[in-house]
Order: C-alpha cells, then sequence, then structure tokens
C-alpha cells in the first residue's frame, strides 16, 4: 500500500515536471496568439484588447498556472485550428490512435517473443544468424518506408485493406480495424525487430543461470526447460521493455498517421504544431507525455505480478 | 591480432563495407559531382523510371535521382553526426559526473532525464524544431536534445556501475583525486559502451532526420536530404514508385551498416554481452 | 570396506559392482582457440554407499567429468568423444550413458542419478514456488497424483531438516537463506531416490558453519539411504573429512587414486604431494606462536620474530577504538531511514608493528566492513581509529588523502580490482604519482623494485590485467599496495578466490614481504586454518561486534567465547584420521544485524581471561 501512494506521488511529480516542460518549450514559439485568432490584418488595438482578455501579457507563471488549473479542472482550451473545444477533440483521436498502439504492440510482441527465445536457444546457430539479419533489417527501415511498402503492396497492388482514413470502432468495428491494420502493421514490424532483440539479449542471460542446469538434472524435458523455466523469468524484462517502447511508438505514430490520413494524436499533434495552434500544441504533447508516463508506471506496478522478488512493499 | 579477426564476420564484413561507402560518397560526392547535375530540370524527361540517361530515374520536376541520393548523403550525414555529437557533448559529462557522485544530485537530474524520457523522442524534435523554425540547424539542435536524455541515462548506468567496482576504490584509497579518479579510470571503462551507443544513435539519428523532413519540419528546400526527397515523392507513390524507393534504400541501407557495425563492435568491445 | 559389507547386508545386492564406472572418458570443447581437452581419459568407479571425492584445482576437469555423467556437458558446448560411462540400473541392463538416447537419459536424470550444484543463489528458479520445483521432477518419473507429490514434498523437506515445511511450499527462493536454498535443492536432488548423487562443489560458496551442516546432512542422507556420492571440490580439508576414497585430477588427467588415508598420508604423485602441501591444516600450529610458511617447493625463508627493540610508544601502529559504523536502510513513502545495519558495533584492537592481525567471521559480521572504515572508504559514525598516533577520523578530505599513503588496501577479487583499461605499469606506478613521491625516472625504477619483490617479471609491466592469471593480478594488487611503503596492508578475503596452491605462494610472498619490509596486516578472512597460518593475533566478529580477541595460539588452542567455539567445531580439518564432520550437525542461523533506527545497543564489556586475551560476556 504504502509503495502504491509512493508511486503516485512520484507520478505526481512527474506530471508537474512534465507540464513545466511542455509549457516552456512551446512558449518559445514565435508568433501570436492574438493574431492567428484575428487575422494579421486586424486592428492593432483590438489585437491588444484580445490579448489583455486572454491574459497573454500576464507574466508566464500566472500564464502557467491558469493552463495547469485548466488541464486539471478539465478545461483544456479552444483550438485555434479547428474552433471547437480541445477535450473532446483529444479524447476522440485518443481512441483513434490507442487502438493503432495497442495492435501494434500486440503484432509485435506475439512474433517477438517466440522468435526471440528461439534465437536464444540457438545461439550462433544459423537461426540465430537468420533471425537477427530480420531483425536488424527490421531496425534499419524507417516506420513510414514499411508504411510505403505496405501501402504499394497491399493497398494498391492487392488492394485488401485501405490506404487512408480512419473509422471510429464503435461505428463500424471491422472498418475500423481494416483502417488500423497497415499502420499497425508497419509500426509492428520495427518494434518486433527491436524486441526480438531484447527477448534475445534476456533469454540467453536466464539461460546461463544454474537453475536451468538444475532443471535438466531433474530430468525434464528441453522444452519444459525453456519455454516454462527458462520464459517465465524473461517476461518481467520484456515487459519492462515493451513498455519503455510505448514512449517510442508515440512518437512514431505522428509519422505514420500522416502518411496513412489516420486521423488519431499523432496527426492532431502533427497538425497543431504545423499551424502553430499554440493551445492545441500544449494540450497534445501534454497527454501523450502523461500517457507514455502512465503507461510504465502499469508497468511497474504489473511487475511483482512476473517476478515474485519485486513486491509492492 | 584476434581484435580484427573478430570484425571478419558476415555481419561485421558487410557493415563496414556499408558504413565505409556511405562515407566516402558523403565526402567526396559533392566535390566530384557538379551540382548542377542534380537541380537541373527536365520537364520532358519527369517521373521516368530508372534507365540508361538516369541511372536511378527522375523525380517530378526531371532531376536525376541518382545524383541527388549521392549528394543527400553529405547533408543526412552531417545531420546525423552533428546531432549525435551535441547529444554526446551535453550528456557525457551529465551522466558521467550523475553516475559517479550518486547522491542528491543524481537523484535530481535523472528525475529530470526520466521525465524527458516520457516525451517521445520524435516528438520532442518534432516541436523544438516546429518552435525554432525549420531548417538545416534547427533540425540539428531538435535531434540532439532529443537524443540527450537516453544517452545521460545510459552513460549515468555505466557510470554507476564502473564507479562501484574494486579498481575505483583502489585507485582512490591510493591517493587519486576526483577529477584523476574520473578521467583516468571512470572514463576509460565506459567508452566502449559510450563508442557502441554513438553509432547505434547515428542510425537513429538518420531516420529522425529523414521523418522531421518527411513531415516538412526538419531540412527545407534548396537543401537536399534524404529525407525530402522522400517527402516529394508522397503524392507520386503510384506512378512513380522508384521516387520514394530510392532514397528510402538509401536510408535503408546506410542504418542497416551502422546497426551492423555497431553490433560487431559491441560483441568486440564489450565481452560481457556475448554471455 | 566395512561401510560397504555393512550395506550389503541391508541392500541385500551384489556390493561389488559399480554404481557407475567411467572408462577411459574423453571430453573435448570447440573454442575460439582451438579444441581444448577438457577430460583426457579417466577412468574410475564408484561403488554403494561409498563417497569418492574428486578433487582438483581450477580446469582440472572435475566439473566436466560430473557433468558429462548426466550428458549435460553437451549444453555447454561439450563433447564426450571417447569412452564408456557405464551406470548399473536398478532391475534394467547396464547402460552406457556415453551413448544412451535422449528419453532414456531424460529417465535417468533426477531418477536414478541426482545432482546438486554450487551457487545455492541462483540454484532455484526465482519465480517459481518451492512448492512447484520440488515436485515437477517427482511428477515425471513417478505415477504419484497431486496431493501425494505434495505430501512428498513436505516428507523431503523433513528430510534434509528444514522447518516449518508447510509455509516453505508456498514460499519463493529468495526468502530463503543460502543454506536452506542448498537444502531445497538436495531435497529435489533426492526426491526420487537416486542410487548415485553427484555434488558439484556444493558448499564452496557457503559460510563455514553451514557448509558443516549441509556436509553431515549429505553424509546422513547417504548412510539412510544406502546411496553413493560422487562428490567434487577443490578443498582437501573436505575431502579429509567426507571422502572413503579419493581421484586427484589435474588439467584433465587422473593424477591419482586411493582410499582417503592412502592419499593423505602416503601420496605417490608429485602433484598431490605439493597439493597437499600447500593446505593449512587446522591445528597445525599449535605449539608455535609465529606465522610459518607453508612448506611448498620454493618456500625456504622462515618468519622472524618482530623486533624487540622498537619503543613501546613506536610499537604500536594501528589503535582501533569504539569503532561504529552502520549502514540505513530506507524504506517507507517517503524513503526515509527505517532502521540500520549496524556492520561494526563498538569494535575496539590494536595491531603492532611488523603484526598480522586476522579479522575472522562468516558473512555480515562486520570484518570487511571494520576494513574499509579504517581507511574510511565508508564512513564511521562515531569511534577513534590511531594510526601512527593521527587519528584518522577526525581529518579532512586532503589530510585523509595523505594519511592514506600509510596505509593500503588489497581487495578479494583480482579481476575486478585491477583497472582492464590500464597498463600494469600504470598502475603499480599510480600511487607514487598520485601522492608525487617520486619523479618518472626513480617511478620507473621504484616499480621494476616493487616487481621484482612480487616475484613476476618485468615483461608484465606492458601487460593489460586480462593477459595475467588470478595469482599474478593478486601479486600485482599487493605491489599496488606496498609501492608507496605503507605501514599498514589491509588485505580483505585476498587470498579467497585462488586456487590452493597459488592461494599458499601468495600467503608466503605476504609473509615474506612482512619479515622483508616490516608491514603489518589486518588480515580479514573466513578461513581458519588459513589465519592459523598467517596471523600473530586474532579478532573473532559475529554481528558486528569483535566476540574474541587475543594471540593466535590462545584463540586456536583455548576459544572461550560460544561462538568462537561453534566456529573452531564447524572448520573441516585437513586430516581423515580428524573427522569433525560426522552427525547431523545443527547450527544458530546467522542473523542480520539489522536494527530498528535509534537502537543502541549496550557497551561491550570484555573478561580478560589471559594476558591479552579478552572475552566478550554481554
Amino acid at each position: 500500500m504504502a509503495y502504491f501512494i509512493q508511486r503516485l506521488l512520484s507520478m505526481a511529480v512527474t506530471l508537474f515536471l512534465i507540464s513545466i516542460i511542455t509549457f516552456t518549450v512551446t512558449n518559445i514559439l514565435p508568433g501570436d496568439v492574438a493574431m492567428m485568432i484575428m487575422g494579421t490584418q486586424s486592428n492593432p488595438a483590438a489585437l491588444e484588447n484580445l490579448r489583455e482578455n486572454l491574459g497573454l501579457n500576464d507574466p508566464l507563471v500566472y500564464q502557467y498556472g491558469r493552463w495547469i488549473f485548466g488541464m486539471l479542472t478539465g478545461d483544456w482550451g479552444n483550438s485555434l485550428l479547428f474552433k471547437q473545444p480541445i477535450g473532446p477533440i483529444i479524447l476522440q483521436k485518443m481512441t483513434a490512435s490507442a487502438l493503432i498502439v495497442l495492435l501494434s504492440m500486440t503484432i509485435a510482441l506475439t512474433l517477438a517473443v517466440p522468435l526471440g527465445v528461439w534465437s536464444a536457444v540457438y545461439k550462433n546457430r544459423w537461426q540465430d544468424t537468420a533471425s537477427s539479419s530480420v531483425s536488424i533489417l527490421g531496425v534499419s527501415l524507417p516506420d513510414f518506408f514499411w508504411g510505403i511498402m505496405l501501402i504499394l503492396l497491399f493497398a494498391r497492388a492487392l488492394g485488401w485493406f485501405p490506404s487512408s482514413g480512419f473509422v471510429h470502432p464503435n461505428e463500424d468495428f471491422l472498418m475500423a480495424l481494416k483502417h488500423a491494420f497497415l499502420p499497425s502493421l508497419a509500426l509492428g514490424l520495427g518494434l518486433m525487430a527491436h524486441l526480438t532483440r531484447m527477448t534475445r539479449a534476456t533469454m540467453t542471460g536466464i539461460l546461463s543461470q544454474e537453475f536451468i542446469r538444475v532443471a535438466r538434472a531433474k530430468g525434464l524435458a528441453e522444452k519444459t526447460v525453456i519455454w516454462q523455466y527458462g520464459l517465465a523469468n524473461a517476461i518481467g524484462p520484456v515487459m519492462t521493455v515493451a513498455g519503455l517502447q510505448m514512449g517510442y511508438l508515440f512518437g512514431s505514430i505522428i509519422v505514420m498517421e500522416s502518411l496513412f490520413n489516420y486521423t488519431g494524436m499523432g496527426w492532431l499533434t502533427y497538425q497543431a504544431l504545423l499551424n502553430r495552434d499554440m493551445p492545441l500544441i500544449q494540450a497534445t504533447v501534454f497527454v501523450i507525455a502523461a500517457v507514455v508516463m502512465l503507461v510504465n508506471l502499469i508497468v511497474d506496478l504489473l511487475y511483482p505480478f512476473f517476478d515474485p522478488r519485486i513486491q509492492l512493499k | 591480432m584476434s581484435i580484427f579477426k573478430k570484425f571478419l564476420t558476415f555481419k561485421g564484413i558487410i557493415g563496414i563495407t556499408l558504413v565505409l561507402c556511405v562515407v566516402l560518397i558523403a565526402i567526396f560526392a559533392p566535390l566530384i559531382i557538379p551540382p548542377e547535375f542534380a537541380t537541373k530540370m527536365d520537364m520532358r524527361a519527369r517521373l521516368s523510371p530508372p534507365n540508361m540517361a538516369h541511372w536511378m530515374g527522375t523525380d517530378q520536376l526531371g532531376r536525376d535521382l541518382f545524383y541527388r541520393v549521392m549528394l543527400g548523403a553529405r547533408t543526412s550525414i552531417n545531420i546525423a553526426t552533428s546531432a549525435v555529437l551535441m547529444s554526446l557533448v551535453i550528456g557525457l559529462p551529465l551522466g558521467l559526473v550523475s553516475g559517479y557522485f550518486g547522491g542528491r544530485t543524481d537523484n535530481v537530474l535523472m528525475r529530470l532525464v526520466d521525465t524527458l524520457l516520457s516525451f517521445p523522442a520524435l516528438l520532442l524534435a518534432l516541436t523544438i524544431s516546429a518552435v525554432l523554425g525549420p531548417n538545416l540547424q534547427n533540425t540539428i539542435i531538435a535531434i540532439g536534445i532529443a537524443f540527450t536524455p537516453y544517452l545521460a541515462r545510459l552513460i549515468r548506468g555505466e557510470a554507476l556501475r564502473v564507479a562501484q567496482m574494486p579498481y575505483v576504490e583502489a585507485a582512490r584509497s591510493s591517493g587519486a583525486t576526483n577529477s584523476r579518479l574520473i578521467i583516468g579510470h571512470v572514463l576509460p571503462n565506459i567508452m566502449p559502451v559510450v563508442i557502441v551507443q554513438s553509432t547505434i544513435s547515428l542510425a537513429f539519428a538518420i531516420l529522425a532526420e529523414a521523418g522531421l523532413s518527411f513531415l516538412g519540419l526538419g531540412t527545407q528546400p534548396p537543401e537536399a536530404s534524404w529525407g525530402l526527397m522522400i517527402q516529394a515523392s508522397r503524392d507520386y507513390l503510384d506512378r512513380a514508385p522508384w521516387t520514394a524507393l530510392v532514397p528510402g534504400t538509401a536510408v535503408a541501407l546506410t542504418v542497416l551498416g551502422l546497426n551492423m557495425f555497431g553490433d560487431v563492435l559491441r560483441d568486440v568491445l564489450d565481452p560481457r554481452s556475448q554471455s | 570396506m566395512t561401510e560397504r559389507n555393512k550395506l550389503s547386508s541391508k541392500l541385500d545386492t551384489q556390493i561389488d559392482d559399480p554404481i557407475v564406472s567411467l572408462d577411459h572418458l574423453r571430453v573435448e570443447f570447440e573454442t575460439d582457440g582451438g579444441t581444448v581437452v577438457a577430460v583426457n581419459d579417466i577412468s574410475f568407479k564408484v561403488f554403494p554407499g561409498e563417497t569418492v571425492c574428486l578433487v582438483g584445482e581450477s580446469g582440472s576437469g572435475k566439473s566436466v567429468t560430473s557433468l558429462s555423467l548426466m550428458r549435460l556437458v553437451e549444453f555447454g558446448g561439450g563433447q564426450i568423444t571417447g569412452g564408456k560411462m557405464l551406470l548399473s540400473r536398478d532391475g534394467k541392463k547396464t547402460a552406457n550413458l556415453s551413448e544412451v538416447d535422449v528419453d532414456t537419459m531424460r529417465s535417468i536424470r533426477g531418477n536414478e542419478i541426482g545432482m546438486i550444484f554450487q551457487e545455492p543463489m541462483t540454484s532455484l528458479n526465482p519465480v517459481f514456488s518451492i512448492e512447484r520445483q520440488l515436485t515437477d521432477g517427482l511428477r515425471l518419473h513417478t505415477n504419484l497424483s497431486a496431493s501425494e507429490t505434495r505430501e512428498k514434498a513436505i516428507e523431503l523437506l523433513k528430510e534434509v531438516r528444514i522447518p516449518d515445511p508447510e509455509k516453505r511450499l508456498r514460499q519463493y527462493p529468495h526468502e530463503l537463506s543460502g543454506g536452506m536454498r542448498q537444502r531445497v535443492v538436495i531435497a529435489i536432488a533426492m526426491a526420487c531416490r537416486p542410487r548415485l548423487l553427484i555434488a558439484d562443489e556444493p558448499t564452496t560458496a557457503l559460510d563455514v558453519t553451514i557448509q558443516a551442516e549441509i556436509l553431515s546432512l549429505i553424509n546422513r542422507l547417504k548412510r539412510e539411504t544406502g546411496m553413493a556420492v560422487l562428490f567434487i571440490t577443490h578443498d582437501m580439508a573436505v575431502v579429509a573429512q567426507m571422502a572413503d576414497r579419493v581421484v586427484v585430477m589435474y588439467q584433465g588427467n587422473l593424477i591419482e587414486e586411493g582410499t582417503v588415508n592412502e592419499i593423505f598420508s602416503a601420496p605417490k604423485e608429485e602433484y598431490t604431494k605439493a597439493l597437499l602441501a600447500a593446505v593449512p591444516q587446522l591445528g597445525q600450529m599449535a605449539g608455535t606462536s609465529l606465522p610459518s610458511p607453508l612448506n611448498i617447493p620454493g618456500a625456504t625463508f622462515t618468519v622472524k620474530p618482530p623486533r624487540d627493540d622498537i619503543g613501546i610508544e613506536k610499537k604500536t601502529l594501528l589503535e582501533v577504538k569504539n569503532l561504529v559504523t552502520r549502514f540505513p536502510v530506507y524504506g517507507g513513502i517517503f524513503r526515509r531511514k527505517v532502521a540500520n545495519v549496524h556492520a561494526v558495533e563498538n569494535v575496539s584492537f590494536t595491531i603492532d608493528r611488523g603484526e598480522t592481525m586476522a579479522l575472522v567471521g562468516e558473512s555480515g559480521c562486520g570484518k570487511s566492513s571494520c576494513g574499509r572504515s579504517i581507511l574510511r572508504l565508508v564512513e564511521p559514525e562515531s569511534g577513534e581509529i590511531f594510526l601512527n598516533g593521527k587519528n584518522i577520523i577526525s581529518l579532512n578530505s586532503s589530510e585523509l588523502r595523505s594519511a592514506r599513503r600509510d596505509m593500503q588496501m588489497v581487495f578479494q577479487d583480482p579481476y575486478a580490482s585491477l583497472n582492464p583499461y590500464m597498463r600494469l605499469r600504470e598502475q603499480i606506478a599510480e600511487p607514487l604519482n598520485n601522492f608525487g613521491l617520486a619523479g618518472r625516472s626513480e617511478v620507473d625504477d621504484i616499480v621494476r623494485d616493487i616487481l621484482e619483490k612480487v616475484e613476476l617479471p618485468t615483461s608484465f609491466l606492458r601487460r593489460f590485467p586480462h593477459e595475467l592469471s588470478g595469482g599474478q593480478r593478486q601479486r600485482v594488487a599487493i605491489a599496488r599496495a606496498i609501492v608507496v611503503n605503507p605501514s599498514l596492508v589491509i588485505t580483505d578475503e585476498a587470498v579467497s578466490a585462488l586456487d590452493v596452491s597459488v592461494q599458499a605462494q601468495v600467503l608466503n610472498l605476504m609473509m615474506s614481504l612482512q619479515d622483508e619490509l616490516g608491514l603489518s596486516y589486518l588480515f580479514i578472512s573466513h578461513d581458519m586454518a588459513v589465519v592459523e597460518r598467517v596471523s600473530h593475533k586474532v579478532g573473532v566478529m559475529y554481528l558486528g561486534r569483535l566476540v574474541e580477541v587475543g594471540t593466535r595460539s590462545q584463540i586456536f588452542e583455548n576459544p572461550q567465547h560460544e561462538y568462537t567455539r561453534t566456529l573452531m567445531a564447524a572448520v573441516p580439518i585437513a586430516d581423515p584420521k580428524k573427522r569433525n564432520i560426522s552427525n547431523d550437525m545443527n547450527f544458530k542461523p546467522i542473523p542480520s544485524p539489522v536494527f530498528p533506527v535509534g537502537h543502541n545497543p549496550e557497551n561491550p564489556i570484555y573478561e580478560e581471561i589471559e594476558d591479552g586475551h579478552l572475552i566478550l560476556r554481554n
């Protein structure tokens, strides 16, 4: 219980720091919010009036305070680009991206873990070389390159999947999956490569430990030794790495969603940056960082289930 | 010597060859190829597939892709190298001091670094680039800053490990000052990790530059970089896929070479990773 | 022979048939540097009811032999390239283990042959419960139902004398101490009543009292079940205690074989003789008062008594008074200090010039922390440390730096105490350079000189640590320690990680350096037999406190404190005629000195029963 509270407090501190960093970085943005709202040709007096009303002339600390208070109480301001409250927009786009993120992580883990274990077992033999070649290829090609290839192959040539657009899962789950599939696959392939190498490294370390020998000395079948005794110890570290990769994923979706015209958080953030929509930029960057932090916190809290040595004390 | 033998693996040979090729092209191509070759527009030959006149085809403005990709090498390598160097200049001292001294300093610094790690690197780079205004220099700064937390954390971990080794204690009890310990003992022992990680970071930096330019927040025309070339090809994927494949393959081969080279370096410099 | 006859009537089987018979076994490994022959033409037999000790130093091939018997050696890249390993089976035809198929071998492992390994800390799967690890072998080899296997598991735990077995079943390995884990490992190996138990260095990583418990446990199980034991070890004292017969190996070859009495009193081969000469035997020093070098080839000097002509004030080199060192334990919500580890609790002793004082004890007793506190590598909480009259505790950092000229340390791990990226010349010269004691050309001369003193060739100066063996590295560490001419050298388990013969050489070197340079040593060790050999004075530590201190002959010939006596009783003696590890031995578990914040133990009260012999009474 105490550990739980400790982590919550820690999370609060981190969130605070995240908000400060977000606010500071985005406030170096040149360009006048007032001008963006009213247009560059407006009356200078009216612009000044708007600035006063928006509180843009107040000291930065006040502005920060107002902003963070708003974030915490649900008032996320309005987007300059979309002329709508930011909150609902982000919620909707977040759902879209969540679909991709979860799908790609699932694809990646399902492929990477068995492949990684297999490579570790056959370390330095042809199976290992083959799989590490594939992994290295996967890590080396940019995500959007995979995306382009997949578009060319599956969308244009074969026509199995759409190459752009987004459908909300609530409307039509199957269509939603179809639209999400190619981007998720593209992301998943790159992710899989990295996770395979991590799994292989972790398993290699595990397989050199004494308890593996003891298990063999009991007469257990090699399959049991590797896939039960060995793998059970690898889940913890692999999950941790997967959690860290979430951060990387949320960065990659910015490019991937643009490529596929998939209107999720990544696409939203990109639009915000491109159009200098300050409130939206601040909100999206903050939310993404907060989500990444949350995911890692969840992995941390789940860790005792993978490894009884670590306890929620 | 047995060290060089370790480089002679399949991975090693390919890795070194690729890296060497790219570096040589980056250095010498702009000296050999006149810049007009890459900027000359020939609208009659626009979007033509690879043929005898244009070995890798032409883009939407009729420019020869082969020369463009050769010249683009310098830009991309330049950006990547500068960015990684920048992250080293900030991250190495930070990680070293944090890991060696530990305690309060370490706690505070790592807290900051961990928070920065919650921001996806690409997002950070994009934001910084958008904020500063996208151009070549700012791309370097953006990528450099985005990579620093990861490097700092890694170096701090290594410095922490080495600082606790008996030989550091032995040196301390034989009268070494802190600066002597850090520079003479800790630094040489973390170099393998730093070198390997820098190589891998170079690979990621090239990918990052490609990504940023693809989104329009990286290098801007008239600079030619591979990312920019891929971005330009977006609208012509159906008609002329080679416009994307040529720069894409260039990126892929460079990153592949760097990753392989980094892997082999790791095997050579850090035998612990073998087990 | 008597054991076997007794067994014969019990088991009603042909006792003259060996359980396992190795016949010209040859095992090879493929490495980067070519093919390595790890075991070359080994032949011996193990009969029911007897303990055969396979003894040798590192690289002797003893472990490889045992792993080959279990056909586990292939998993590490080894290949059995010649010879037979015949296993006589109950009711079945004798099998040649070099040739059996995988399934047959799996049915033999954990069933007819059980094996236990060296590292109890990593021998158990950290994420599986004890119950699971005990029962999956049973479920594999027997037809017992789930509840029956669980009951059997509890029985097994009781057999290895683990208290509260039902509770243990639900626990995970990290909740058990090292000794208990090793008992669980033994229980796992015994689960299916194997006819042969292979024990590969099972007690090497354990404290001496726990070692005694485990050794006596193995003996008892052997007597009760009639199984044979193949015991692999490098420790001749353990061999003397456990073996019926001994097989000596060196670099993959079988050097000598015989009964334990034959080997110890009438060894035939040179290697065996040298090995025995290098082993310090507890009790050999009775009646003497000075340290004595081990009688290995090349040892020609004798230790002179310390000089009498030094004045009384100048005689005392180090005086430690009421030293207290504690380490904080953080926990709770705000990471506050919730407890303290009382590593060194109110310790006082003195060391004279040219004298070796030993600090002995088991893990966690605080002897290492004591040594490091004296050098202020960890900061003591209170107390005084007078080196040549200067109080080390009160010095500021630059004064401390110069005070360290006079006391240096040699660490335990020869592999980690040298910087892998620095040439040896620079590492030995470093203390000279740090203190600015000599100009560049002088430094070179001094370094050469020192290297000669530690009996290493000057060509080593150009080398890097990884090019040297463990013993050579330790000599370099010693050279680095003495190059600034300190008065005190603290050695923290400096020989514990070395092979027996190398250990003897390094110990002799240390003693001759003491003779030549008038060095004093604070010799921290857990090995009583070694301590008996090299010390003038001995201090016994337990739970951070000094429970008994006196001259070496006082402590070893007349131990008074309960803990000292326990320790003495548990140390195996390297003489088969003096067996002290026999019955089921049980010692108090070693407690951990963690106390809540603010706990202040009372001051120690010592009773002096003879001149200089102090015993803790509270």
